[in-house]
């Protein structure tokens, strides 16, 4: 490693996006062929490739130029079609960078202590490399091929994350169920990359930058990409069952990158969108953030109470693109990454101490067992909720800000999303780490070891601090034509954001403060059991693929088997039947016969010799 | 001698040496089968290196024969069947390693291994028509011959009977164009460079309605040679009731042949029947694309899952083709190089899979990856190869294909083709990804052996050379192309660029 490292301090500019992009890919080589039955030497790879990619990172930073650096090689070509792989590194794929290296590192350091007594530590760390590599890819890609080819990728990773306990049935399902989700979002994506190409020629960003708008039905279609990828409604099914996965792959996945993917690509492309697809994008975001918001608030499972949350505030990163301000939509998305991040792994480091217990109902009393969990836990839980001066206060507020500006009945589905964030929070937080344990497992947990709880103590500094380091200004320097928001509408949107929150927080105290029993369902009835059967969505859709896709192939099937096998081979088996029987009349065995055919058979013969 | 003679001669020699091989030194048959695929498998990789994009022929041998019909013999290789020599050579090496099942008759079942490897690679190096129709039938009647004889299941008999009779059909129907075409044109060979020259020189050669007749007739002719819809039931039964070694050089390698006929054969030669037929070509596509992946939806059988895949499979091709522009038949090219290897490994691994549990069947089987780590993951790969993952050739040939036909008439096809790529591929392939290899193990025991040291080559090679194609397509795509636009009716020779940079 100290050879990499030296090597990488003046490796040149123009190569060092591929060396990030490529370490991790090395190091998930080098674990399959060579340290398969190895997890300490597969952990260092693995954490050693993402750090070094990491320094390389803040290298690339610290160099860069207000320009942005490009480069590309040919991947595949035919004639003047020629399709490659490059980069573009300007303040957009920087700061996405930074995310996935550090936060990413975190993680990694974080798993060699949460998977440490796994059976399969070397698969695991080959898997999140494999995932790693991906991601840096969708970050760089300077085309829309090469995005959609790790956009691929990072679903194949993410699949093969979820499904590590394969032996589970569950977690089996959950991996398929998100492959062949986000397969859907990418079949509008695959669509949207040919209108777009068909209507400019074009696929490099540069290029369409320069051309514009496409079409509202392109945008849309490449919208579906990110539907898919960052869980949007309708198709945000496959993000709760993905917590079958490890919880460190949780935190990095399916909480901090490769969701907010959909968000980045939403950026990377925001020039393309008409306002007609923007307005489309505004809904379909603030829509998902407040039905994940309602589903969270009857969630039992830590993990999933998380996972809704995730998916109410990638809804909020939508809407805040689809109203005009990619710059509010990736300031909420780092600081989203760093707050997530910390509240998965403090998740994890519960889970681990509980013994695998994830039922927030089984926990209780865990502040005075885990003291480094619980106080990081807080800090994400009060940066999620929007409380002052933690990184979450700003970005949530300029998406709040952002909604004033652009649509009321916006911004009051997202104040109303934000009370419901700090109610469902504090819930979490109440059952599970305050007031009395409620079993022996949480009354003999143990605080997890300082590998877990380093990189707790990191993020926790990062969400309380995210607010003060610039991020928006300086992503603000990629979007040079989005408006600027008034102080009016910032005033506002802080307002509404910490009334929304002192709301959420009082309520989730008077109701859960010392209860060992869900009381919601009583006050409410039977909206509580639709939120907690994710208003029966799931079910709906099971049903309308068992009614459609499932019905039409096993008629095909049928009529596959019977009739066109049935036709063909009885057709001709029936030919070659009659044929014989004919045949067969012909072969009598009769000597005269023979000689009345054979006498014909001459003189017809004869007929064509001589005319 | 061209090494391209060398390519197919050796397994042809070997089959007769074979036959004066006592019958019961089964470990010699075994090793000079593999010597001889071998062998050739290290001159296509030597011919691929040594290849000079955008040359032409390369590596020519002529001579005389019969010269008075204007059949002579004449073999070399340009961008199209280049990669798919290669791709024959490296399957029919994993095919010759993938033996182990066949207990009785070693030698028999090997002599046949030997001839339908010389048949199809030569049917590949040949440029005279008639010997590349004579040395693919001489591929093809050993297959009938190992699922008769070694074949699996009940249906046996029927799969060899059926299969039979659809490629006897098919590759009657197609003769009688190719002798049509012959007589048609007029230049008294079957040489496929002296048919070309002589079509260019002749314009406007033959006309449209006799060429849609020609077309049409090897349209469907090497069609059923291909499981083109609605003339596939006979290949997802065929390849579950054949022995491993024949499933994967049908499916991988024979079954190429149709398309490269019509490829280098029907495309430039009869222009006006491709553009006539294209429309019909594309609707055949999909219903392959389409109708066969939902059929692979409902399949309980691994085996019958991968027949109908691979039929489905086969629809990128027709449609690259359809598309009668540069991308697509690039994209259809590179289709039929990737399918031929993923067709090899999944056939090998399915027959790995069926030699030691017994079993094809996905409700028996389960949680493989435990049983069986390599295979299990060697097939997990394969499985993701097949429903198009980025990083396997498959995807590059693919996108190509979709790109190629956006730019053609068909854009609704497209449409309907990328769910059945996209969406459809992904339910049938990761269902079984689900059913065989992950879950708990099976209540019922039984047994498997995961392949150990030098039973994981072929799987190992095949894996590598999906990957290498797959990382860099451009390794076939600068071949391909030069040799591609040689194919294209002259209007469609111009090509849409990407301005990528």
């Amino acid at each position: 490693m100290p050879l990499l490292l030296a090597s990488t301090g003046n490796a040149d500019a123009a190569t060092a996006p591929y060396l990030v992009l490529c370490l991790p890919l090395l190091a998930t080589v080098v674990i399959l062929l060579f340290t398969r039955n190895r997890p300490g030497a597969s952990a260092t790879l693995s954490i050693g490739a993402i750090l070094t990619s990491f320094i390389i990172c803040l290298n690339l930073f610290s160099d860069y130029k207000n320009e942005p650096l490009t480069g590309h090689t040919t991947w595949l070509a035919i004639g003047q079609f020629d399709l490659t792989l490059g980069y573009t590194l300007d303040r957009l794929s920087l700061l996405m960078l930074l995310i996935v290296t550090g936060v990413g590192g975190l993680i990694h350091i974080f798993s060699w202590g949460y998977m440490r007594g796994d059976k399969a530590v070397p698969r695991y760390f080959a898997g999140l490399s494999l995932f790693t590599f991906s991601m840096l890819g969708i970050v760089l890609a300077n085309n829309l091929v090469m995005l959609f080819i790790f956009w691929e990728l990072v679903g194949v990773s993410s699949y093969l994350l979820i499904g590590h306990w394969f032996q589970r049935p569950a977690a089996g399902d959950a991996a398929k169920k998100a492959f062949i989700t986000n397969r859907i979002g990418d079949f509008g994506f695959l669509l949207g990359i040919l209108i777009v190409w068909d209507q400019t020629g074009s696929l490099n960003f540069e290029t369409l930058k320069a051309g514009g708008t496409v079409t509202t039905l392109g945008g849309l279609l490449i919208f579906c990409g990110a539907v898919g990828k960052s869980a949007q409604f309708p198709l945000h099914v496959w993000l709760p069952d993905a917590m079958e996965g490890p919880t460190p792959v949780s935190a990095l996945i399916h909480a901090a990158t490769m969701v907010a993917a959909g968000v980045y690509m939403l950026c990377r492309l925001y020039f393309i969108f008409t306002p007609e697809a923007l307005v489309v994008i505004s809904w379909i975001g603030g829509l998902t953030a407040l039905i994940a918001a309602l589903m969270a608030v009857q969630q039992d499972d830590i993990k999933r109470i998380l996972a809704y949350s995730t998916l109410s505030q990638l809804g909020y990163m939508v809407m805040a693109v689809g109203l005009g301000g990619p710059t509010t939509a990736m300031y909420h998305l780092t600081t989203h990454a760093f707050f997530k991040a910390l509240l998965f792994l403090g998740a994890g480091s519960v889970i681990l101490a509980a013994h695998h217990e994830q039922n927030i109902w089984k926990m209780g009393g865990l502040r005075h067992r885990m003291h480094a969990t619980f106080w990081t836990f807080l800090v994400g839980t009060l940066a999620l909720c929007g409380i002052p001066p933690l990184s979450g206060f700003f970005s949530k507020d300029a998406v709040l800000a952002q909604a004033f500006v652009g649509n009321k009945i916006l911004f009051a589905i997202a104040a109303l999303v934000a009370a419901l964030t700090a109610f469902y929070m504090f819930r979490l937080l109440i059952v599970a780490f305050l007031g009395m344990a409620r079993t022996n497992h949480a009354r003999n947990a143990e605080e997890s070891p300082e590998v877990m709880t380093f990189p707790l103590v990191v993020l926790a500094f990062l969400s309380a601090g995210a607010g003060f380091i610039g991020i928006d200004t300086f992503i603000s320097g990629q979007f040079e034509n989005t408006g600027t928001i008034s102080n009016e509408a910032q005033t506002n949107g802080m307002i509404a954001g910490l009334l929304a929150a002192i709301i959420g927080i009082g309520l989730a105290w008077r109701l859960y403060r010392g209860v060992d029993k869900d009381p919601l369902p009583e006050i409410l009835g039977s909206p509580a059991r639709w939120m907690r059967q994710r208003f029966y969505i799931d079910g709906l859709y099971a049903a309308l693929n068992r009614h459609s896709q499932e019905a039409v192939a096993t008629v095909t099937d049928c009529l596959d088997r019977w009739v066109i096998a049935g036709l063909g081979v009885k057709g001709s088996a029936g030919i070659t039947f009659v044929t014989g029987s004919l045949l067969r009349l012909l072969q009598t065995g009769n000597l005269q016969t023979y000689a009345l055919l054979l006498l014909l058979g001459v003189l017809t013969l004869l007929y064509f010799v001589l005319t | 001698m061209s090494p391209l003679t060398l390519i197919f001669l050796i397994p042809l020699l070997t089959a007769i040496v074979l036959l004066f091989v006592p019958a019961r030194m089964e470990r010699a048959v075994r090793g000079m089968t593999q010597a001889a695929t071998g062998i050739s498998l290290l001159l296509a990789l030597g011919v691929f290196t040594q290849f000079q994009p955008g040359q032409g022929y390369q590596f020519v041998e002529q001579h005389d024969w019969m010269p008075s019909l204007g059949i002579g013999y004449h073999v070399g290789v340009n961008g199209i069947n280049i990669g798919l020599i290669l791709m024959g050579a490296l399957v029919a090496f994993a095919a010759a390693c993938s033996t182990r099942e066949i207990i009785q008759r070693v030698k028999e079942y090997h002599i046949l291994l030997l001839l339908m490897t010389g048949g199809i690679l030569g049917a590949f190096v040949s440029l005279d028509i008639f010997m590349m129709y004579f040395l693919h039938e001489l591929a093809l009647v050993p297959t009938f011959i190992m699922i008769g004889v070694w074949g699996h299941g009940e249906d046996k008999n029927f799969a060899a009977f059926k299969i039979t009779l659809y490629l006897s059909a098919g590759a009657l129907l197609a003769l009688a164009g190719l002798i049509l075409l012959y007589t048609q044109i007029g230049a008294n060979s079957f040489d496929l460079l002296v048919l070309l020259d002589h079509a260019s020189e002749h314009n406007p050669g033959l006309n449209i309605p006799m060429q849609n007749t020609i077309f049409g007739l090897l349209l469907f002719g090497l069609g059923i040679l291909v499981s083109l819809w609605p003339f596939h039931t006979w290949a997802p039964l065929g390849y579950s009731a054949a022995p491993t070694a024949a499933a994967m050089m049908h499916a991988g390698v024979i079954k190429k042949f149709g398309l490269y006929v019509l490829l280098t054969v029907a495309l430039p030669l009869l222009p006006d029947g491709a553009t006539g037929w294209a429309w019909v070509l594309a609707l055949l596509a999909l219903g392959n694309l389409l109708w066969c992946g939902l059929v692979a939806l409902k399949q309980k059988d691994f085996t019958l899952l991968l027949g109908n895949s691979s039929v489905a499979h086969m629809g990128f091709v027709f449609l690259g083709i359809a598309s009668l522009n540069l991308i697509g038949i690039t994209g259809a090219v590179l289709v039929m190089i990737a399918h031929g290897l993923l067709a090899g490994l999944a056939f090998g691994l399915a027959g790995w899979i069926r030699q030691h549990t017994g079993s094809t069947e996905m409700e028996k089987l389960g949680g493989l990856l435990q049983t069986m780590p390599f295979v299990g993951g060697a097939l997990l790969m394969a499985l993701m190869a097949g429903c198009g993952l980025p990083g396997f050739a498959n995807f590059a040939g693919e996108i190509a294909v979709f790109f190629g036909v956006w730019q053609s008439d068909f854009k609704i096809i497209a449409v309907v083709a990328a769910w059945a790529a996209l969406v459809i591929g992904a339910v049938y392939m990761l269902r079984a990804a689900r059913n065989l290899l992950h879950g708990p193990l099976p209540a019922i025991e039984l047994g498997g052996e995961d392949a150990r040291c030098c039973a994981r080559l072929p799987f190992v090679l095949l894996l590598i050379a999906l990957l290498l194609f797959g990382l860099c397509p451009h390794l076939l795509t600068n071949k391909i192309t030069p040799a591609a636009k040689t194919l294209l009716p002259p209007a469609n020779r111009a090509v849409q660029s990407a301005h990528n940079q």
